[in-house]
């Protein structure tokens, strides 16, 4: 317990002090705004923030990022409710209630118990990530190569198929992702592989530019030309027409439970997030609702339960990031290259050598929520402004500030190349029905996997059994299959439905 | 020849799913492929490519009837060229002229993707932010990019 308090005490240090706070709003506040606003993905906003990262201690710099990662998915539904238009892709969900919600005049409640929602799912997710990194990391420490393995194939097993609906096309996403991973020069031997006789690549593709390319560009690209948008609904968005009726309470408060537990386990789960852990709740809610004729027309649990998941998801990602150094979804991968390049190696030690960036972290997460409810709350108003910025004149900007953040990573002008080469890979992917997401999940773990791999079956003399031979792996194993098993049972479950005439709607 | 039209969709990318994979083992295996024991370096490119083969064959045996893609409207078409148009415009000046011509470049083509935008304010926003962003970013944050 004392070291509880210790611990706290020491990210308070980090946390509070006048950098600290001053990164930390600075983070929420662009997280805000990125998030209310439709069309700037979190990803571009990391890009033209990237920059400011170099010049700052690489803590600051993570709390910075950290801010606009979770500010985003708190102030993402603004839009959602007030639009029907999502500002992240987590929210889209929220909107299915919201929108209705806000035609019937009752935006400010909706608005309201989003902001209340998104502040409890944050909370329980900052108490997993307290409770449950530390531990894990203890564990971690004992793990070999063949537990690495186990553990990544699950993550990216886990992104593939859970929630995309069509896994194998996203399998087919992880491996051509491993393979992209595995540009630049071999460590073992030394050869360069799928260079293609281009020294700028012995180092591997950059990052920044990859993850900006498949998920940035092709977010700027679908709405540049766009030249309607949806008219706001903006009803009565004053402070005191916003209180929900105690009716509002009652029927919120256990789908918020529900949602923050949802969005823990889903959050936690490398490969897995917020996404699919809205999609979860938001059903969940409509199964075990006593009204379910109100969902799709305006039911308040509908905007409470996903709104709570996705931001207990979000902070729920940063157990195995900061305790396993396995990114669980395209940010983290981000968060964690800014670690090394400040040169920090992610993994199970970062905690013990590292605490004032791990408890600065977890502390500024708590300081940032407070702030984030401000934010949302009586500000509210000014984000209701904010939608009124036409988007033909933002998104300019926006390209301007990616391209200069992207150059400034290496003063490389080939990855301006590269970043446009991967926004169009995204684009065609996209119109084929293929995931990004597990491309990029497997572009970030493709180095290391196959290094663990490889180390395995040198220890092991070249037996595959050594994964099934040690307890943790074998588990892990154990958990892999029954995800793919469910996978082709579900397809398969599917299929058979699908050739039933008369087939059930909400299956 | 309905069958394939139908399946268009799932086709096509099972089809380009094949061909990176075959790709991806041809370019693996000019590389030492190692043992079991000790792999080299184009054991696991080949097992990934592999993989990608065989998910691809899946994808086509079990292609199942699929709206055509929509191909893209007039506007969103404007809009990819001149955003695509202005990242390249950024890459070839950068270095040459400088931050205040290529991201005066930068935004006023991508300012043209929009058809609601006119020339004068697409000039006016190109100039403003070049500006803004020399300020904010050379000398603000000191990033080693001349001005012009």
């Amino acid at each position: 317990m004392s070291t509880l308090v210790s611990d706290i005490a020491l990210g308070l240090s980090v946390a509070a002090s006048p950098a600290g706070l001053f990164y930390c709003f600075l983070g929420v506040f662009l997280g805000t705004i990125v998030g209310v606003l439709p069309g700037i993905g979190i990803m571009a906003t990391m890009a033209m923030l990237m920059p400011i990262t170099y010049h700052i201690d690489p803590t600051y710099g993570l709390i910075m990022l950290a801010g606009i990662y979770y500010g985003a998915d708190f102030g993402g539904s603004t839009a959602a409710i007030l639009m029907n238009l999502p500002g992240t892709a987590t929210s889209a969900v929220t909107g299915i209630e919201g929108y209705p919600m806000a035609q019937k005049g009752r935006a400010g409640p909706a608005l309201f118990m989003k902001a209340i929602a998104s502040f409890v799912g944050t909370s329980f997710g900052v108490v997993l990530l307290a409770g449950f990194s530390v531990p894990l990391a203890r564990v971690a420490l004992k793990f070999g190569p063949q537990e690495y393995v186990a553990l990544m194939t699950l993550g990216l097993v886990a992104a593939a198929v859970i929630g995309t609906g069509r896994s194998i096309r996203s399998l087919a996403s992880v491996a051509l992702g491993l393979a992209i991973g595995l540009i630049g020069l071999d460590l073992n031997s030394g050869v360069a592989r799928f260079t293609f006789g281009m020294t700028e690549f012995y180092d591997g593709l950059p990052l920044v530019a990859v993850a900006i390319g498949l998920f940035g560009l092709p977010e700027i690209i679908a709405n540049a030309g766009r030249t309607e948008l949806p008219k706001v609904q903006e009803g009565n968005i004053r402070m005191k027409d916003m209180m929900p009726t105690a009716e509002d309470w009652r029927r919120s408060t256990m789908p918020m439970a529900r949602g923050s537990v949802i969005g823990g386990f889903f959050g936690a789960l490398p490969g897995t997030g917020g996404l699919v852990a809205t999609f979860v709740s938001y059903a969940v809610e409509r199964r075990v609702s006593k009204h379910p004729e109100e969902f799709g027309k305006g039911a308040i649990e509908g905007v409470a339960a996903p709104e709570a998941a996705n931001n207990a998801s979000v902070q729920a990602a940063f157990i195995p990031t900061l305790s396993l150094g396995i990114p669980g979804d395209p940010v983290m991968a981000i968060m964690l290259g800014v670690m090394m390049i400040h040169g920090i190696l992610p993994g199970p030690d970062v905690i013990q050598s590292k605490p004032d960036l791990f408890w600065g972290l977890v502390v500024s997460f708590i300081i940032g929520n407070f702030m984030l409810l401000i934010l949302n709350l009586p500000m509210i108003g000014m984000w209701v402004k904010l939608l009124k910025i036409p988007y033909n004149l933002l998104f300019p900007v926006i390209v301007a500030f990616t391209c200069i953040g992207i150059y400034s990573v290496n003063y490389q002008v080939l990855d301006v190349f590269v970043l446009l080469g991967f926004g169009f890979l995204g684009v065609g992917m996209r119109a084929l029905n293929f995931e990004v997401a597990p491309l990029l999940l497997g572009f970030v773990l493709g180095p290391m996997i196959e290094v663990y791999f490889r180390r395995a079956l040198v220890v092991s003399g070249g037996d595959f059994n050594t994964f099934i031979d040690r307890p943790i792996s074998a588990t892990i194993v154990t958990i892999i299959f029954g995800v793919l098993l469910w996978a082709v049972g579900s397809a398969a479950w599917k299929g058979l439905a699908a050739r039933r005439p008369r087939q059930t709607r909400d299956a | 020849m309905r069958y394939v039209t139908e399946r268009m969709e799932d086709l096509i990318a099972g089809l380009v799913t094949a061909a990176i994979g075959v790709f991806i083992i041809l370019e693996a295996s000019t590389y030492d492929m190692g043992t079991l024991r000790s792999m080299g370096p184009g054991y696991f490119p080949v097992i990934l490519g592999s993989a990608m083969v065989v998910l691809a064959l899946i994808m086509i045996l079990t292609a199942r009837p699929n709206d055509m893609p929509q191909p893209m409207g007039m506007d969103q078409l404007r809009g990819t060229l001149f955003v695509a148009a202005a990242f390249v415009a950024f890459a070839f000046t950068v270095e040459s002229a400088g931050m205040l011509v290529s991201v005066f470049l930068v935004v006023f083509l991508s300012a043209l993707g929009n058809r609601n935008t006119s020339m004068k304010s697409a000039l006016m926003l190109a100039a403003g932010t070049a500006i803004v962003s020399v300020l904010i970013f050379r000398v603000g944050l000191g990033l080693q990019i001349k001005a012009y």
